[in-house]
């Protein structure tokens, strides 16, 4: 058993890749039971991962891993600390329940008998053991190779979509091809400055050559190939297309958590290895900061023009990760707790808003919100899903998102930088329009469809299947529950790592 | 201006071939932004990743160093080539090849669906319908 705790974090990772790898062979032999081999491995996945935060929270001590027993820099390291923690147990977290919620889709597509399933599992813990991969990684070459398996597993799921599905993942995979190339070209300059590729190596050697035009060059490409993926406004062309068309079962995976994880690597990059300031950083710093306010202005007013729901919800992204990229260009400890927070608390939002989205086509096959005329009275828990996660979305103070945008205004006036706070203020209202006419729809409309064919409408009391119930009851959870207890997460688990790792 | 020259010919004999790469590289990068046909930007692609990958390798090199590969009589490490270039550069082949693999079958899909993969005809068209 201690033996076995001593593997955690790369047991994390190992449960979905044996499961991806499973999942076709066991399928070809017995069909219904790949899926529930995916479910376990995730789950398991799940299990590690709070196990191995909870012994860092514990210990107050970063986990660190040799892959094969070869230390660095020579061999591949896993680090895990309380905030790569958290990712982990977000990303596994959000996996296993999207693996859940994937089950009704399937038996309903097997009926039309247009649904390989076996593949659509595999690639689905293909996406989660990427971006399980990407967070727990020291190493700037294994991150590129993770940050690959995500994406084109990403292109798998999205292509499988909606009948726009090919084209939206063939212009990703350009786009997010560019996006890894100009990372691999910013580590192909790190490495011919420093000689090694550990991030922890990287760090101790960055101070002496700080304002070499090598490491100069090699930010400006790191921003361009994290900024294509996470969306950030000029470089975001690909994701509302992705977004909208994926597959509507797996796209609360995509769009909650396959743009977050790389904003937490950029994190990594920034605060961890760039850490000395320098001239050339701010003006770096600076243009994070003019691309996250035109990003988060330009998502808002976006969301504004559409009525198709996945749309809104694609380009209130853009704005979103327009706020965890100002976290950044704030970078002092406030504006990090903020953008880490938003990192979290948005995934479980932007998930959950996905979760619901899913459910109202599966039930009624609705795609625009002027199809949404009291549909709450039909599917309560959907609703309610919806309400907790656009207020929150907004910023109203008992759930999650607030606190994040708190911490984000907090940072940008102790730092002077009260363009920010403005930005912030402004777009919450325009988040607040646009939500707000979402659930004018939703609770105020006359029922518009009282022909609204129900298709497949479950046999029991439950409005719909449990597997899709549970989703967004977790998520619900979770969005409360990180308002309320928020203090405690903050103080306890990111200000320790915040002050040690990140700005030490 | 044979000074010039001279600096000139030092200046290609020094970095030229990192000139090159990037050229090859914006090459790649005009490419999958002007042509219009799907087939040709994954060619264009396939250049970009080309360049990076040749990138990689020429600062890997080493002036009248051997392969990495321990030979009795020379002990020095400055002897050898340094690996890790061409060992990164062999994943990213794969990785390459693995993304080629996926855009082509994402290509076959838009031709079944759409009946072309020229970008104009398939925004022009909106998508027949199946």
């Amino acid at each position: 058993m201690i033996k076995l705790l001593e593997h955690l974090p790369v047991l994390v990772i190992l449960f979905p890749l044996c499961a991806t790898l499973l999942c076709p062979l066991i399928s070809h032999f017995k069909p219904s039971f790949g899926k529930k081999v995916v479910m376990t491995g995730l789950f398991l996945s799940v299990v590690c991962a709070v196990t191995q935060l909870w012994q860092v929270v514990s210990t107050g001590e970063a986990l660190h891993y040799y892959l094969g027993g070869w230390k660095p820099p020579f061999g591949i390291e896993f680090v895990i600390d309380g905030l790569n923690g958290i990712i982990v147990v977000l990303v596994a977290v959000i996996s296993w329940i999207t693996s859940l919620f994937s089950s009704p889709f399937e038996k309903l597509e097997r009926e039309e008998g247009n649904f390989r399933s076996a593949g659509y599992y595999s690639m689905l813990s293909f996406l989660a053991l990427g971006l399980l991969g990407m967070a727990s990684t020291g190493d700037a070459f294994n991150l590129y190779v993770f940050m690959e398996i995500t994406a084109i597993s990403g292109y798998g799921l999205i292509a499988i979509g909606e009948e726009k599905g090919p084209i939206a993942a063939f212009r990703y995979l350009l786009t997010g091809t560019i996006g890894a190339s100009m990372y691999l070209l910013g580590v192909g300059f790190l490495y011919a400055a420093t000689g090694t590729l550990n991030m922890a190596d990287l760090a101790a050697a960055m101070p002496e050559l700080v304002d070499s035009p090598l490491i100069i060059l090699s930010v400006g490409c790191l921003i361009v190939g994290f900024g294509i993926k996470m969306a950030l406004f000029p470089l975001h062309g690909w994701q509302p297309a992705a977004h909208s068309y994926a597959h509507p079962a797996a796209d609360p995976m995509i769009a909650g958590i396959m743009i977050k994880v790389p904003a937490y690597a950029m994190l990594r990059f920034f605060f961890c290895i760039f850490s000395e300031s320098s001239a050339v950083m701010e003006v770096f710093f600076d243009a994070v900061g003019v691309m996250a306010v035109f990003g988060v202005l330009f998502g808002s007013l976006k969301a504004l023009r559409y009525t198709t729901y996945n749309k809104i919800l694609a380009y209130s992204s853009i704005g979103q990760v327009g706020y965890i990229a100002m976290g950044f260009a704030i970078g002092n400890f406030y504006g990090l707790i903020g953008a880490v927070l938003h990192i979290v608390s948005h995934a479980f939002m932007k998930s959950g808003l996905f979760y619901t989205s899913g459910a109202l086509k599966y039930k009624f096959g609705i795609h625009e919100t002027t199809e949404l005329g009291q549909v709450y009275r039909d599917m309560p828990m959907t609703g309610m899903t919806m309400t907790v996660c656009a207020l929150s979305m907004i910023g109203l103070p008992p759930f999650a998102g607030f606190f994040s945008k708190w911490y984000l205004a907090i940072g940008a006036i102790e730092n002077g930088q009260y363009g920010f706070v403005v930005v912030l203020i402004l777009s919450s209202l325009l988040s607040a329009i646009y939500f707000f006419r979402v659930m004018e729809k939703l609770f105020m409309d006359k029922k518009t469809a009282s022909e609204r064919t129900d298709t497949v409408q479950p046999k029991g009391k439950l409005e719909l299947p449990w597997q899709l119930i549970v989703p967004m009851i977790v998520v619900v959870c979770a969005v409360i529950l990180l308002g309320l207890f928020n203090s405690y997460i903050v103080g306890d688990v990111l200000e320790p790592t915040i002050r040690e790792v990140v700005l030490a | 201006m044979t000074d010039l020259i001279e600096k000139l010919e030092y200046f290609l004999a020094d970095r030229g071939i990192y000139m090159l790469a990037l050229i090859l590289f914006a090459i790649g990068v005009y490419g999958m932004i002007v042509c219009s046909n799907y087939m040709k930007k994954i060619m264009c692609m396939n250049m970009m990743q080309v360049a990076i990958i040749f990138f990689f390798l020429t600062f890997g090199q080493k002036n009248g160093a051997t392969i990495p590969v321990a030979l009795g009589d020379i002990f020095s490490a400055d002897a050898y080539i340094n690996p890790v270039p061409h060992a990164l550069m062999l994943t990213a082949i794969v990785v390459s090849l693995g993304i080629t693999g996926v855009g082509l079958a994402l290509l076959m899909r838009i031709k079944d669906i759409y009946g072309t993969i020229e970008e104009k005809e398939i925004t022009g068209k909106g998508g027949k319908s199946k």
